[in-house]
């Protein structure tokens, strides 16, 4: 008896096996209708690595569903590993029967745990097939523990050992057929193959390289007329592969400002979208929530029909802030602001149609080399008598401050003035651009006019190359992230901080003179910038200048690197889709619930957007106006 | 909308961005550009057309904004351009430019000399643009909201109003794909030009009165002591009073009944 379940193992094992290796034929088939990336097979040895440090890192932020998945993944694979070293190779050793009895053990408690939190899911989870997910699971441990353990017993089961066989056997069929033949239909077990896959040839290598945050867009190669992505195949082949490595966690929606304010984007569905659009399809199947306000559209989807317009709404597209949120909360590390740059460069770029403000925005930027339209010897105005040296060529200067767009700004020329100050105060040698200084075409490249930014980029670095300093402090982080971040690609190398870091600096040498703490300071909270914390990881310099002005922060729940975006970034504010609230709105709620009468920023946008929130309200002080505020006289 | 074989020409000139001085497109023109490509259905048939001094870069913008190909006619910056222009489109049955150019050559006088040469019609300042067989009526731009209906036979010269249509958006992409082709330069007679001193300053008006506003006003309203032109009652009941209201609303034709 137990021979011939040994052997109808042997059988199963193996037409898993082929239905599995001709299913991930199909899939690598979609996978390659996309362009070709520079990619090298020997990456796929980085995968353990990148497993379980940098993929784990984000899952473990969720305990229980990390012990979940270490309890589930683990005993399958190691399940798995051992079928197809005892039945597979037909070597049917008692010893590994009674290994694979322990992991198949392991995997029915992860399959417990899994199926435990689908009883009450949380709103962000798809149902549908995810919601089958656990009991397949559940199945095939169950299916593989009692096969172990029939093989282990010999004839202690008696008559009842033939009944118990076909039971294992149906346990595993139906939970190995989620495996073996979802990864070719696309059910959700495709996330494993895909998932260890995109791990190896993620679209951001460097991702995984130290601490280096990969968070800069890549420049496309406009001589060659590459205009972004207008089809599902537009897409490297590697980021189609990253789409279909979603688990539909949802967490990104989680995490999602424009989601959240009812505009109608969502994250995951987009993922999905991109899904449907590369299986050639109308996506039936997805069973999570849908963009905001548009639940039941059915959308038809083609490798090679344009994408916007057809799967997406152009609106879905422009509701994006950039903030990264998504990117940071996706446990299986897709690129959803790659995904969205990639769509806006070809819309922006073949037919100029970005709604709202952004048009202008962008005329004005090629026109005038300011958002706002602004002639350019005013960007200084502000500093007329405050006798900041305007940088001549062949001078020198230890620090070049620039003010960015928030320049023409009155309410952040108050912050600027305050910086100024306080730099001076410090004894450092300080000098602007004056009237040479263009934009950093921040604002063009999220809108996705990658010729803009490519022609004011080349000006911005044409202009420092011309000028003598040491290093460039910025009160924007807009402007520090693509001087940091994306001009190195292009050329331009430049020791650029924020003046946040530059304060906290001075601070903590003790280099600003105080004056003796008097007034009692109202109770304050800070507010993350997404382009200082999420982009480039600089979360602690802001507290640390808070520090060394003696400001006790009362932190939001969402703070730091999980910090919310106010609604300015990607060119949202201008091309601003309606939403049912608004992005700044709800930040200001997050603020007010920690009780604070102030809101400490460090970024010339995010000021504008929380001050332009309604009604009673804390006040919204900068970084910078609350140092000097301090200053001895 | 598109009348099948209509030849278009549209001229555009670059202007000059009032912040920054750059060369840029001119909303009148680009508002031209966007009815030309509405009205000629395709590019083959559309003649976009400038003569100047400014190098291709001033012209792109209009690339971008759809016209596939801008033809220069090169000429001297103070050359007249009106003949010039007349014999490259004089095939052309519908003529359209913005009101006036942002720059260059192109001044507001250009249109009517253009139409005296083709010795075509001028139908000035139009919002929108449609063709009925072989004529044309436009909407015409007045100030203060009002709007008037013209028409003429063709060929037609017509000058678009700047709020006409909007353009259509910046494209990159289109601005690559777009050519500008430049015919021989021609050599053209200077533009006359006749010069006159400017005639004497106009002279502010004198006021009426030389007392101060608070004067005036001390003067026009009531007093008790009887020395201003007003009248205060204080004698007699509430319908008498209001019966002296409104004889003086009555008199001062300030009601009707």
């Amino acid at each position: 008896m137990t021979f011939t379940l040994a052997y109808a193992l042997t059988g199963l094992f193996w037409l898993g096996a082929a239905l599995l290796s001709l299913g991930l034929v199909r899939r690598a088939a979609l996978w390659r209708q996309g362009r070709a990336a520079p990619v090298a097979l020997g990456w796929l040895m980085t995968i353990p690595k990148r497993y379980f440090v940098d993929l784990h890192h984000v899952v473990a932020r969720d305990p229980f569903i990390a012990k979940a998945h270490v309890a589930v993944a683990g005993g399958a694979v190691a399940v798995l590993a051992l079928a197809a070293l005892n039945y597979g190779l037909m070597l049917y050793l008692p010893a590994l029967d009674a290994l694979m009895l322990l992991a198949a053990l392991l995997m029915l408690f992860g399959a417990v745990l899994v199926r435990s939190r689908r009883k009450a899911p949380p709103a962000r989870l798809s149902k549908g097939a995810w919601n089958r997910l656990p009991k397949s699971l559940l199945a095939f441990a169950v299916g593989s523990a009692l096969a172990a353990l029939l093989a282990l017993s010999g004839n202690a089961f008696g008559a009842a050992a033939q009944g118990l066989a076909l039971l294992a056997l149906a346990g595993l069929v139906l939970g190995g057929a989620e495996l073996a033949l979802g990864v070719g239909l696309g059910g959700p077990m495709k996330h494993a193959v895909a998932g260890l896959l995109h791990l190896a040839f993620h679209p951001r290598q460097d991702r995984f390289s130290g601490d280096k945050r990969s968070t800069d867009l890549k420049p496309i190669n406009l001589v060659g007329k590459d205009y972004g992505v207008e089809t599902p195949a537009d897409f490297a082949w590697n980021r189609l592969l990253s789409f279909d490595a979603c688990v539909q966690c949802g967490k990104c929606e989680a995490a999602c400002p424009a989601y959240a304010a009812g505009q109608p984007l969502n994250p995951k569905k987009l993922i999905q979208d991109m899904v449907t659009g590369m299986a050639a399809g109308s996506g039936p199947a997805y069973a999570g929530n849908p963009h905001p306000g548009q639940a039941g559209k059915v959308r038809q989807g083609n490798p090679h029909q344009p994408i916007v317009g057809g799967l997406l709404d152009p609106e879905t597209l422009w509701s994006c802030t950039t903030c990264r949120a998504c990117v940071e909360e996706c446990p299986m590390l897709i690129e959803h602001v790659d995904t969205v740059v990639s769509l806006r460069r070809h819309v922006t770029l073949t037919r100029g149609e970005v709604p709202g403000k952004g048009r202008e925005a962008l005329a004005n930027l090629r026109d005038t080399d300011t958002v706002g339209g602004y002639p350019l010897a005013a960007r200084y105005h502000w500093a007329i008598d405050l006798n900041v040296p305007v940088l001549l060529p062949g001078e020198h200067t230890d620090w070049l401050l620039m003010a960015g767009e928030g320049a023409f700004d009155m309410r952040y020329q108050r912050a600027l003035r305050a910086l100024v100050k306080v730099l001076k105060a410090a004894g450092l040698k300080v000098a602007v651009l004056g009237e040479v200084e263009p934009d950093c075409g921040d604002l063009a490249r999220r809108l996705g006019d990658e010729a803009t930014f490519q022609q004011l980029a080349g000006k911005m670095m044409n202009t420092l190359g011309r000028y003598r300093f040491n290093r460039i402090v910025t009160p924007d982080p807009h402007l520090f992230h693509c001087l940091k971040n994306e001009y190195p690609v292009l050329g331009g190398r430049y020791d650029v901080e924020h003046h946040s870091q530059v304060l906290a600096d001075l601070l903590e040498r003790g280099a600003v003179p105080l004056k003796a703490d008097a007034a009692p300071l109202p109770a304050t909270t800070y507010h993350d910038p997404c382009y200082l914390g999420r982009y480039n990881g600089e979360t602690d310099a802001p507290r640390r200048v808070f520090k060394g002005i003696g400001i006790k922060v009362v932190e939001m729940e969402r703070s730091g690197r999980k910090g919310r975006c106010c609604g300015w970034g990607g060119g949202a504010s201008f091309t601003d889709i309606p939403g049912e609230r608004r992005i700044p709105d709800m930040r200001m709620d997050d603020i007010r619930a920690t009780g604070a009468e102030q809101v400490a920023v460090a970024c010339p946008n995010c000021t504008a957007m929380l001050e332009g929130v309604v009604g009673p309200r804390p006040e919204v002080v900068e970084l910078a106006e609350l140092v000097a505020a301090r200053l001895a006289n | 909308m598109s009348t099948p074989m209509l030849k278009v020409a549209v001229l555009v000139a670059p202007a000059i961005h009032p912040v920054s001085g750059r060369p840029c497109t001119h909303p009148a023109d680009s508002a031209a550009l966007a009815l030309g490509l509405k009205l000629a259905g395709s590019s083959e048939r559309l003649t976009v057309l400038y003569a100047g001094a400014a190098a291709d870069e001033a012209l792109a913008g209009y690339l971008a904004q759809g016209a596939s190909c801008v033809t220069v006619l090169p000429t001297a910056e103070d050359a007249d351009i009106a003949p010039l222009l007349a014999a490259q489109i004089a095939d052309a049955e519908l003529v359209l430019c913005g009101t006036r150019a942002g720059g260059g050559q192109g001044s507001a006088l250009l249109p009517y000399q253009l139409a005296e040469e083709l010795e075509a019609p001028l139908l000035p300042d139009a919002l929108s643009v449609a063709i009925k067989g072989g004529s044309v009526e436009i909407e015409q731009f007045l100030p203060k909201g009002q709007r008037r209906s013209l028409a003429a036979a063709l060929p037609v010269v017509v000058t678009v109003h700047e709020r006409a249509v909007p353009a259509l958006p910046y494209s990159h992409a289109r601005k690559e794909a777009g050519k500008v082709r430049r015919l021989m330069p021609v050599a053209a007679k200077a533009a006359e030009w006749r010069y006159e001193p400017a005639g004497r300053r106009a002279r502010p008006l004198v006021a009426a009165s030389r007392a101060s506003g608070h004067e005036r006003m001390l003067g026009a309203i009531a007093a008790d002591d009887g020395k201003t032109t007003g009248l205060v009652v204080k004698q007699g009941d509430p319908v008498e009073k209001a019966q002296v209201l409104l004889d003086y609303l009555r008199d001062h034709q300030l009601v009707d009944f």
